[in-house]
């Protein structure tokens, strides 16, 4: 294997840097493989099974399957739904997680560690554990419309878990802890010396956090946007517990498609391909735009 | 430490990894959910008479199928269960192996394939299964047209029949109850209009759900609701519609190239003793064998009269037209908002 180590002009003691280098060097080389070999053979067969209609796979090569997406109604929501949901969450949680990393950053208090221990425990959840917890809380015989059947006598809120507010609460859920690890990291290498110059030069508070610190901590709301934007588009276990009646979701579709005869294997790679563009793009941009807003503030 | 000897501990606990496991003895068998038709139950036994393990396994009939084909040639299971028609579609694609378990000549004719690719274990009839707690005092619905009252708006759950056989069952017969022709159109209508008090079209088995009220009503097995009934003792009532009902045979098969084939014989002979088929029948669902059954359970049993009016439907037609029912069902009834 020819390492990027040996090129470096060997001088006394470039002997100890060269393995220094190597052994780290090496102790990547099975993971590179193993994420060269997930990432690239998998996708050329999807790639190659999404030109190929499922039906008459000796056709030749065609765009049907991708057509069809855009084409049939049922698809064609499932891609806007969703974008739709993906956004709304990443939005949601991106504002809602501001103040938590703030104060993880910023403060000191009791509880602290107890408060981000809870905060960040639903990442550990599969998503259809969050399902279940849904239905547990929100679902026809959950505990808050119970609860609130008692105080009012009406069964409010129930099986909410099973519409769509439900179903955005369920994602939100989950994408708390990534939206606030994300942004807390982000606001620890906030310089604090900004603040106090902005303050001494007679910044009001808000004129403090409007031009002063909302700008520099701009990539790092674009960067949690982007995380949880992805993941939300991915992620389809809450919607497989709680299987939402005339709702669907592309990565729900996928499933269907792929796992649930009759099978379209080829529609079901289209779909897939599409769902990877928009994440992997939506992600990729954005992170650029906040790099390109770091330097600019820098 | 080394970077040396890094590499080297890294390398040894990869060896170790990819070792195989102490394989203990077992038996693999598609769609093997604990809470339907008490393979839970089932299995345990086997398990304390055999040390043979089968696992739980949550796929219903038809993604059983699909991983059945998936797998064709690196076959996983050994052994898969489904429900008749889905069963009879799988052994019709080539994916299981002619296998006559021990007893076979007593299996009712009809109940299984001549040439041995797949027998009924038991049978159960599609009921409407009702928590009544949950119903908060509106009335027991009768019959198939009750369930149509908006009185039951979001309380009616059945399953999604893409997925599951019991639902794809109901699907595809009630047509045949409500007197629709080959078209299946009344069948279509009846479920369009159903569609407006439904909660969801389950993809994961909801008996846990209906346990504890939080699925009212569900369209599923009888045997199951049974189960709830009597074992696990919910308020549950078992309903036979009053226009009739569809028989539910549900089928077995070895998989064809099955790795562990010999366990998994012995395995589906025990299923037809009548040990086993009295543990079928503890859960309720009603053996295929001829074995008798004592009076305090046979008592637990709706009365024989109660499913006169169930149609035995015909497998292979069922089978024939088992995906174009599918694919119409996602476009009609879950399609589009």
């Amino acid at each position: 294997m020819n390492l990027p180590a040996s090129s470096i002009p060997i001088s006394s003691g470039g002997h100890a840097r060269e393995r220094r280098r190597l052994a780290p060097l090496l102790l990547c080389a099975p993971l590179l493989l193993l994420l060269l070999a997930l990432l690239v053979w998998p996708l050329t067969h999807l790639l190659w099974q999404s030109l190929l209609p499922t039906d008459a796979p000796d056709s030749g090569i065609t765009l049907r399957n991708y057509l069809e997406i855009f084409s049939v109604p049922r698809y064609r929501h499932a891609l806007v739904w969703s974008l739709e949901l993906s956004l709304a969450v990443a939005a949601g949680s991106t504002l809602i997680c501001l103040a938590p990393a703030w104060l993880f950053t910023r403060c000191q208090f009791r509880g602290k560690r107890l408060m981000r221990g809870i905060l960040t425990l639903p990442m550990t959840f599969a998503g259809m554990i969050v399902g279940f917890l849904m239905v547990i809380l929100l679902g026809r015989s959950g505990f808050i419309p119970q609860v609130l059947e008692r105080l009012t006598g009406q069964p409010l809120l129930s099986g909410i878990s099973y519409q769509f507010p439900g179903l955005i609460l369920a994602y939100l859920y989950f994408e708390i802890p990534r939206a606030t690890l994300t942004l807390e990291s982000a606001l620890r290498k906030l310089d604090g010396r900004l603040e106090q110059a902005a303050r001494s030069l007679g910044a009001t508070r808000w004129q403090t956090f409007s031009l002063v610190i909302l700008p520099t901590i701009c990539p790092a709301l674009i960067s949690a946007f982007a995380v949880t934007f992805s993941v939300s588009l991915g992620s389809f276990g809450v919607l497989l517990v709680l299987s939402i009646r005339r709702f669907t979701l592309l990565p729900l579709e996928i499933f269907t498609q792929y796992i649930a005869p009759p099978t379209d294997q080829g529609l079901a790679a289209a779909m897939s391909l599409t769902l990877l563009t928009v994440a992997f793009g939506a992600g990729f941009g954005l992170r650029r735009f906040a790099r390109s807003r770091e330097v600019a503030n820098a | 430490m080394q970077p040396n000897r890094i590499i080297v501990l890294v390398f040894a606990l990869l060896t170790l990894a990819a070792c195989p496991a102490f394989a203990a003895k077992t038996v693999i068998q598609y769609d093997c959910i604990p809470n339907y038709a008490n393979w839970g139950g089932v299995t345990k036994a086997y398990q304390k008479k055999t040390g043979v393990k089968v696992p739980p396994d949550m796929k219903g009939s038809s993604v059983t199928m699909a991983a059945l084909e998936a797998e064709k040639k690196n076959p996983k299971a050994d052994c898969a269960y489904y429900n008749g028609a889905i069963g009879f579609q799988a052994a019709s694609k080539g994916l299981h192996e002619p296998y006559k378990p021990k007893g076979w000549d007593r299996i009712p004719a009809g109940l299984k394939d001549p040439n041995g690719t797949w027998w009924t274990v038991h049978s159960a009839h599609v009921a409407i299964l009702v928590n009544t707690s949950a119903l908060r005092g509106k009335p027991v619905p009768r019959s198939f047209a009750d369930l149509l009252k908006p009185i039951y708006k979001g309380m009616i759950v059945y399953d999604d029949p893409r997925i599951h056989g019991t639902g794809f069952t109901f699907v595809a017969g009630v047509n045949a109850i409500l007197g629709g022709d080959k078209d299946l159109n009344a069948g279509f209508n009846y479920m369009k209009k159903l569609d407006a008090n439904i909660l969801k079209y389950a993809k994961e088995n909801s008996y846990n759900e209906l346990l504890r009220g939080e699925i009212p009503i569900w369209i599923n097995a009888d045997g199951n609701g049974l189960k709830a009934k009597h074992v696990d003792r919910a308020p549950i009532e078992v309903v036979i519609p009053a226009e009739g009902t569809m028989t539910l045979p549900l089928v077995m098969g070895l998989v064809k190239g099955a790795p562990h084939k010999e366990e998994a014989k012995k395995y589906l002979d025990w299923l037809l003793t009548d040990e086993a088929q009295h543990l079928m029948a503890e859960s309720f669902f009603q053996p295929v064998m001829p074995v008798k059954l004592n009076a305090s359970l046979q008592a637990k049993f709706p009365p024989r009269s109660a499913y006169a009016r169930a149609k035995v439907l015909p497998l292979d037609q069922l089978a024939a037209q088992a995906d174009v029912i599918k694919k119409r069902w996602e476009k009609e009834i879950e399609g589009g908002r």
